[in-house]
């Protein structure tokens, strides 16, 4: 049985890159204390696989015909797409894929009831799996990486409550059908509040950015699914908080355990809330 | 809830789509906007809309505005320090139905 040996959910909004030198000091504290955290210590966790779920923006598959979960079964994964190069401007990147896990991860959520679909070409990949890779340069390790692409934005998109469902599944999968010993880090990109698009673009939910921090912090499964509703998701903006539901699964498969966050920034020029949680797995459920 | 109007049958959807995934197509937008328009099967209202740069009318009739951010971005600008800033500006200004810019900050 495979085994999970590290959890975080952390944004990837561009602009975290881009604008990183213009952002206030207190700013860019937090952006650097979260992701040197979530290095450090996903290195430290040595994970053979890690499993990142990332909303997919729209880009690679059209609105007409559009997958809740697609998988990345991909050899190597190449990024950023070249479109979101100069908007990201973050340096290239080519990740080491894991088809075989990739493959199982299809077979055996596919055998749990959920529906997943899987693609062998490079995705494309915008801030959702770049800035993630990137910031803690995942592509310069031997860790290999299987992306989740996930609909967080197209309505009607998976709800708290299916994701949280993925996420138990998912936890099946990789103690059921994962190798002996295989070490698994799960990775939930995306958040916090942010609008983009809209007419809230520079508007941030600082109210609830803390709230769902804290309650990530705390680890109450109960209170999660209780109160961050799709309702509250879009009241704290429209089409973009929504892929705060990429932590579920990640939260789901590890259980009810604590974590810590490391500050929060509500930076309008950032055009999104930014803070993250890594979950603490040596605590008691 | 602002998904209300969202109509995922707009072919404004598959045109920033397309862009996204073809540079040439980019090009010609800039250079012959109205060509490539032709090529979808817009209605006249949202052809306007997007000839007008006028994202109000294009959210009412039920554009996606993770789309509609990005066509902002293929007009105004797609780098990440002054064009996309721009852009983002520009497309908030029409939203909210005046011209002037949006301090980002």
């Amino acid at each position: 049985m495979g085994r999970i040996v590290f959890a975080a959910g952390a944004p990837h909004a561009p602009a975290i890159v881009g604008l990183f030198d213009r952002a206030p000091a207190e700013s860019q504290k937090v952006v650097k204390d979260t992701y040197a955290a979530i290095s450090h210590e996903l290195r430290a966790a040595r994970p053979d696989v890690v499993i990142m779920f990332a909303n997919d923006h729209l880009a690679n598959s059209r609105i007409t015909f559009y997958p809740d979960f697609l998988i990345g079964t991909a050899a190597v994964h190449s990024g950023p797409h070249e479109w979101f190069q100069e908007w990201i401007a973050c340096r290239n990147y080519t990740a080491k894929g894991n088809p075989d896990v990739a493959k199982a991860l299809f077979q055996g959520m596919t055998r749990r009831g959920i529906r997943m679909s899987s693609r062998e070409e490079n995705l494309n990949f915008d801030d959702n799996i770049s800035v993630p890779v990137v910031m803690t340069d995942l592509d310069q390790t031997d860790m290999t990486l299987v992306p989740v692409l996930q609909n967080c934005t197209v309505p009607p998109y998976p709800s708290p409550e299916k994701c949280y469902e993925v996420g138990k599944a998912l936890r099946e999968f990789i103690e059921q059908d994962l190798p002996q010993d295989m070490r698994v880090a799960l990775f939930g990109s995306g958040g916090l509040s942010h609008e983009p698009g809209g007419v809230k673009y520079y508007k941030i939910d600082e109210d609830f950015d803390r709230a769902f921090l804290d309650i990530c912090v705390a680890g109450d499964h109960k209170k999660l699914l209780k109160e961050i509703t799709i309702e509250r998701l879009e009241e704290a903006g429209t089409g973009g908080t929504a892929e705060l539901l990429s932590w579920f699964p990640v939260m789901a498969a590890i259980g009810e355990r604590p974590g810590r966050s490391f500050g929060y920034t509500g930076w309008p020029s950032f055009r999104c809330g930014v803070g993250g949680v890594i979950w603490d797995l040596d605590s008691k459920q | 809830m602002a998904w209300e109007k969202f109509n995922p049958n707009l072919a404004a959807h598959d045109l920033v789509q397309d862009m996204k995934w073809d540079p040439k197509l980019r090009e010609e937008f800039k250079q012959n906007e109205s060509a490539v328009l032709d090529r979808y099967k817009l209605m006249p209202q949202e052809r306007k809309a997007i000839e007008e740069r006028d994202f109000r009318t294009l959210y009412d009739l039920g554009m996606h505005p993770y789309l509609g951010g990005q066509l902002s971005r293929f007009i105004w600008g797609n780098d990440a320090g002054k064009g996309a800033v721009e852009a983002s500006n520009k497309l908030v200004a029409s939203l909210q139905g005046h011209s002037r810019d949006i301090p980002p900050t």
